[in-house]
């Protein structure tokens, strides 16, 4: 039944707005209670799910079987307007309105409950826990909903509790550390935002700034999407944590691509991201740096193919942000992996590089002593700069905290969902989730720092003299790293490029979008094409030689699908299931990475010349 | 697959002038001669190219529970390129035993503005990437003929070649008010609502306007335009023991003002909910065997499952397939007064619309009536442009979804005997049977849903078919007993041999069969039949059992619990 499959074009979005939270009192270990709601408010929304979960916390129990002692109940309530263009024509111009509910119930207790358990079998419901819902946020249709989903969860946490309690006991060992970390009921009920996308006309923005590309006969095939998105998300749980927030995020998205002479596929992107549709640049603005992508995918296609090089490799301050996106991501995370009697399951986390190299590492040096890391979701901007990645609450219902995961090169802290892990057990509010799939402990908005850092030209000497040193006439500069979810044409690009790199993600392959041969006689650029990165982990970061004091600000949507999130395929998302977040950082430089030159067969040419644009 | 889904076509058609159809396919075929002409010198050079060019306007309300689901207009065009690497004898879309040839996605979205420019660029570069894959996958093709097995359909070429056809209709449009059936489905979803059995109930309106145009390298040019309206039904309940029970109904229409009037839609959901009721209280039926009669519509769905898909062409010649009737030309298959033929160009039936019309098939072939099954005897089957060695040609029937590569499939498989009864007399005769065979009861089917077909070798030649709606007809003439979990086992050759009697009413199920190339719009028109026997098993019943608490709304707890 198509109703109860959450939709993929489902966007989640933390965006935060100033609110102030009222912690209710703190009181976690009392008898779970009724969700309250601030008198006078009137939410149909609010009010169906109070009283369906007060009703399912009193009363829903099998005859033998442990009551839930957790409930929650999680809803988006979601307008998109998506407009795609390229070259002027207009593709598609969508708008869509939609809501999703999702049904966590969990037996058990805090030590040992029905969560954190992957099993091949389980529970097989006729409607599942989670599901598109009705659309006019009226009481009747909600409860309706709601009861056969909390009915759903709590059956499928019955079975999975015994499933798990037979798993456990055949180990030798049970794991020691909690299932659900306590944290005190928060009640926090925003005014709800609703969509406006009248103030600018669409569909010709798109066709306008598309029509740019039509001055480079050479660009194979393009696209140039429009996202403007507003989300109201409610979360309620029987702890008496009670959230209505809304939030909106706006993205101009475009997607170039071309082919060298030699039949070498390439491609570009550009992105662009505010809070709301109103923050977008204009299409003039837009057009111009869409023109710029053009010229750069133009270069990039009369370009040097790069040899097989070892050495001093200097990343910009863009690239050296999208490099952090995708090492850090697995390591931050302080919650432990779930139980698993799937092979399979293990197996793939593990091919997506998604192990800790931090756990039990705490106090130990990772990082130069120089280097400082903090994820902050409570900061709204940096220099003045939006930050996309900040929230008041996380998706648990947890205040977002400030953390210092790497204090002057020392491995302090790491970020934490309720789900408690080996070094720490508390939330610090980092459990986020896109399209209300399981919260995991993701970054927000990650600021990489030095204390002692560099002037752009002592930099570029410091790059230069290592080159020397190191016995190379030239060395690398990567200006910006790919992310083949913005820069695939076509859907299946993107499958094929997650398909090349699925083996080596885990091993450290990076790819490089633009990247330059510097020279150390004179200092002159030259784009090459073809590099791929070998074995750049996070442990190549323990002892970088250097890095700039410039500070970008790099938004990305962290892709949320195929359990990517969390992992380094988590950096190759866009506004479409994406989960905005930002890191800051400066440009680096490292001693010795490994890149590896085109060594493939190119593709075949076209026989047939491309019909003029114009 | 006989089930319900999106969207669907019907020909609708009536002369207009040439328009924005003429300019796009006049693009089109500036692109097709450009790259006829390079790759067919091309290395492997490509023999055929067709470009279809769909344009789609799709209104969709959707409604549950008595609220408001989603409600959109989506507006899409669809263009799909093939291009066959090699010769009609041999190409790239060959089927191997061994491996599947990589698979590319026939297609990508493209300019809803009538921007020349950006459709040729479009069709160039989509061009460019299916040519790359077929020629790649004539080189998996020919590497692997040395070692493949050789069946006697496996010698027939892989493509045929087919007259080309010229057609330029009237392009059609649809103006959707949404808002009158976002009402409508509100509240048929609310009348569910009312009963405590309907745990959840969803209703559908879609509207579908789609003009496609295609251009082929044998000079095949085409631009027509279909539209459809349905309005569609669903329930799901749970018996007290776990057992999952769906009801649906369906409205199909293509003009405006035949939409179902309100009363009869409410009048149809009564009848949902009492059926559901009734089957949520109704026993379990015991494995037997002995004589059934299905009704008109359950027929016609029996027939499109069990003799339908096999009679599709491209079956014959795949190694995997079952291949029940390939062998069985010319000889009888089913009792000589039953005659079956499958006919796209036939528009209604006795003043029903039949769903499985049109006039050129997804190849741009032109439909023709396919007389399959004549007083018996299996005559030919359903063609698409896969040739079998003894069927060069296609008959129209090659068919898809937007997005999947056209097989033979069924249009509308119209079912007709020369033994006929009223369906009274029917009804005798099944007592009359159930007596002779010692029986206690026979069994009457009402209601069939269109279950998974297993033509696949790894599979028994069994078929599965629904059942949804069952009574018990006892002999001794006490009044008739819903049951339920009623499972049909049997092999589809012996159950079609045993069919008895017909009645003499034809009636029409119109729905969407999924299969290998997506879900197409189908009908299927029978009489009811009386078999002489039929085996039934008791259907696996679900471990997930009703739900703990009462519905909201019909909780005695919880005074005014609905706002």
């Amino acid at each position: 039944v198509k109703k109860f499959a959450v939709g993929s074009a489902l966007l989640a979005l933390c965006l935060s707005f100033a609110m102030p939270l009222r912690a209710a009192q703190p009181n976690p270990k009392a008898a779970p209670q009724a969700a309250p709601i601030p008198a006078g408010e009137n939410d149909k929304t609010l009010l169906a799910m109070r009283d369906e979960l007060e009703r399912s916390r009193t009363r829903l129990q099998l005859p033998g079987v442990d009551k839930p002692f957790y409930i929650e109940y999680r809803l988006l309530d979601v307008d998109v307007r998506s407009v795609t263009a390229s070259f002027g024509a207009l593709l598609a111009s969508d708008t869509a309105r939609s809501r999703f509910m999702s049904v966590d119930v969990r037996v058990g207790d805090d030590h040992l409950d029905s969560s954190n358990f992957v099993s091949e079998d389980g529970f097989r419901g006729f409607l599942g826990s989670t599901g598109q819902v009705g659309i006019d946020r009226d009481y009747n249709s909600l409860r309706q909903d709601l009861w056969l989903a909390t009915d759903q969860a709590y059956k499928a946490a019955v079975t999975q509790m015994s499933l798990k309690q037979a798993f456990l006991r055949s180990l030798t060992k049970a794991p020691e550390i909690d299932d659900f970390s306590q944290t005190p009921p928060i009640i926090k009920v925003d005014p709800r935002i609703e969509p406006d996308w009248t103030s600018r006309n669409w569909d010709n923005e798109a066709r306008g700034a598309s029509a740019v590309l039509k001055n480079f006969e050479k660009i194979d095939g393009t696209r140039v999407n429009y996202y403007l998105i507003y989300v109201t998300s409610y979360l309620m749980t029987s702890e008496g944590t009670t959230i209505r927030t809304s939030r909106s995020v706006a993205a101009v998205e475009a997607a170039l691509d071309t082919h060298a002479e030699d039949g070498m596929a390439l491609h570009n992107y550009y992105a662009a991201y505010g809070a709301k549709p109103a923050d977008l640049p204009d299409a003039a603005t837009v057009g111009k740096s869409l023109a710029q992508a053009g010229t750069q995918l133009m270069e990039l296609r009369s370009s040097p193919l790069v040899p097989d090089f070892t050495g001093p490799v200097l990343f910009d301050a863009p690239a050296a942000a999208s490099v952090l996106a995708q090492v850090l991501p697995p390591s931050l995370s302080g919650a432990r992996p779930p139980l698993s009697m799937a092979p399979a399951f293990d197996q793939m986390m593990e091919r997506m590089g998604a192990n800790s190299e931090w756990t039990g590492r705490v106090g130990a040096r990772v990082f130069p002593t120089s280097i400082t890391l903090v994820d902050d979701p409570s900061s709204k901007d940096f220099q003045g700069r939006p930050l996309l990645g900040s929230y008041d609450v996380d998706d648990e219902g947890v205040r977002g905290e400030r953390v210092t995961v790497v204090d002057h090169g020392i491995l302090k802290d790491l970020l934490m969902s309720r789900r408690p892990g080996p070094d720490f057990e508390p939330s610090n509010g980092h459990g986020r989730a896109g399209d209300l799939s399981d919260t995991k402990p993701l970054s927000s908005n990650l600021l990489f720092q030095s204390s002692d850092p560099l002037k752009p030209d002592e930099l570029k000497k410091k790059f230069l003299d290592a080159c020397r040193d190191d016995g190379h006439p030239w060395c690398l500069e990567v200006k910006e790293m790919d992310n083949p979810a913005l820069s695939s044409v076509e859907q299946e690009d993107f499958s094929d490029f997650i398909g090349g790199v699925a083996g080596g993600i885990a091993g450290g392959m990076r790819v490089p979008l633009l990247t330059y041969r510097v020279y150390v006689a004179d200092g002159r650029e030259e784009l090459v094409r073809g590099g791929i990165i070998q074995g750049l982990t996070l442990r190549s970061l323990r002892n970088i030689p250097a890095v700039g004091g410039d500070a970008s600000v790099f938004t990305y949507m962290q892709n949320s699908a195929g359990g990517f999130a969390g992992t380094a395929l988590g950096a190759f998302g866009s506004t479409q299931g994406g989960i905005p977040s930002t890191v800051i950082a400066p440009s680096m430089l490292f001693d010795e990475v490994e890149v590896r030159g085109f060594h493939g067969e190119p593709r075949r040419l076209p026989l047939v010349p491309a019909p003029p644009l114009k | 697959m006989l089930g319900a889904a999106w969207a669907a076509l019907a020909a609708n058609r009536s002369p207009l002038p040439s328009g924005p159809g003429e300019t796009i396919l006049s693009a089109m075929q500036t692109e097709l001669d450009r790259s006829m002409t390079a790759l067919s010198k091309g290395d492997p050079p490509v023999y055929f190219i067709s470009y279809t060019l769909a344009d789609r306007q799709y209104s969709s309300v959707s409604g549950s529970n008595g609220a408001l689901l989603s409600s959109s207009d989506d507006r899409g065009r669809w263009l799909e390129v093939q291009t066959r690497a090699g010769s009609n004898e041999l190409d790239n879309t060959h089927k191997l035993a061994d491996r599947q040839p990589s698979w590319t996605s026939p297609g990508t979205s493209t300019a809803l503005d009538d921007d020349i420019p950006t459709l040729r660029r479009e069709i160039w570069r989509e061009t460019d990437r299916q040519y790359r894959a077929s020629a790649e996958a004539l080189i998996k093709v020919k590497t692997s003929q040395q070692v493949q097995v050789q069946t006697a359909e496996g010698a027939a070429p892989d493509f045929s070649s087919e007259a080309p056809r010229t057609y330029v209709g009237p392009r059609v449009d649809i103006h959707v008010d949404r808002k009158p059936w976002e009402e409508r489905v509100r509240r048929y979803t609310a009348a569910f609502s009312k009963s405590p059995a309907v745990l959840n109930s969803i209703a559908t309106f879609s509207a579908l306007g789609m003009n496609q145009y295609q251009v082929t390298s044998e000079g095949t040019k085409l631009g027509f335009g279909q539209v459809h309206y349905r309005l569609e039904l669903y329930v799901q309940s749970k018996a007290p023991d776990g057992m999952d029970i769906n009801r649906f109904a369906n409205f199909d229409w293509l003009d405006p003002k035949d939409a179902p009037e309100d009363k009869v839609v409410l009048a149809r959901v009564q009848t949902m909910i009492q059926e559901t009721e009734g089957l949520d209280k109704a026993p379990l039926i015991d494995p037997y065997a002995g004589p059934a009669l299905l009704t008109g519509r359950a027929s016609a769905v029996f027939f499109h499952e069990v003799f339908g898909h096999r009679a599709e062409g491209f079956r014959q010649k795949d190694i995997n397939e079952g291949q029940t009737f390939t062998s069985k030309v010319g000889e009888q298959i089913l009792p000589d007064f039953l005659s079956i033929k499958d006919d796209p160009t036939q528009a209604a039936l006795g003043g029903q619309m039949l769903l499985g019309n049109y006039a050129y098939d997804d190849e741009g072939v032109a439909a023709e009536s396919v007389a399959l099954v004549d007083h018996g005897v299996l005559k030919t089957f359903l063609m698409g442009r896969s040739p079998l060695v003894s069927i060069p040609h296609s008959n129209g029937h090659g068919r898809r979804q937007l997005g999947y590569v056209p097989v033979a499939r069924q249009g509308n498989l119209i079912v007709s005997s020369s033994k006929t009864m009223t369906n009274a007399q029917l009804r005798q005769k099944l007592i009359e049977l159930t007596k002779e065979q010692g029986k206690a009861f026979g069994l009457l089917i009402d209601d069939i849903a269109g279950g998974f077909t297993f033509t696949g070798r790894g599979n028994p030649q069994a078929f599965q078919v629904l059942p949804l709606v069952v009574y018990k007809v006892f002999a001794d003439g006490r009044p008739d007993e819903l049951v339920r979990g009623v499972d049909i086992v049997g092999t589809p050759l012996v159950s079609l041999t045993k069919i008895v009697a017909t009645g003499d009413t034809p009636d029409v199920f119109n729905g969407y069969c999924g299969a290998e190339s997506g879900s197409v719009p189908v009908s299927a028109v029978a009489p009811a039949i009386l078999i002489s026997e039929m085996e039934v098993q008791k259907k696996e019943t679900s471990t997930d059992r009703p739900p703990i608490l009462p519905p909201p709304g019909h909780d005695p707890e919880t005074k005014g619990a609905a706002q």
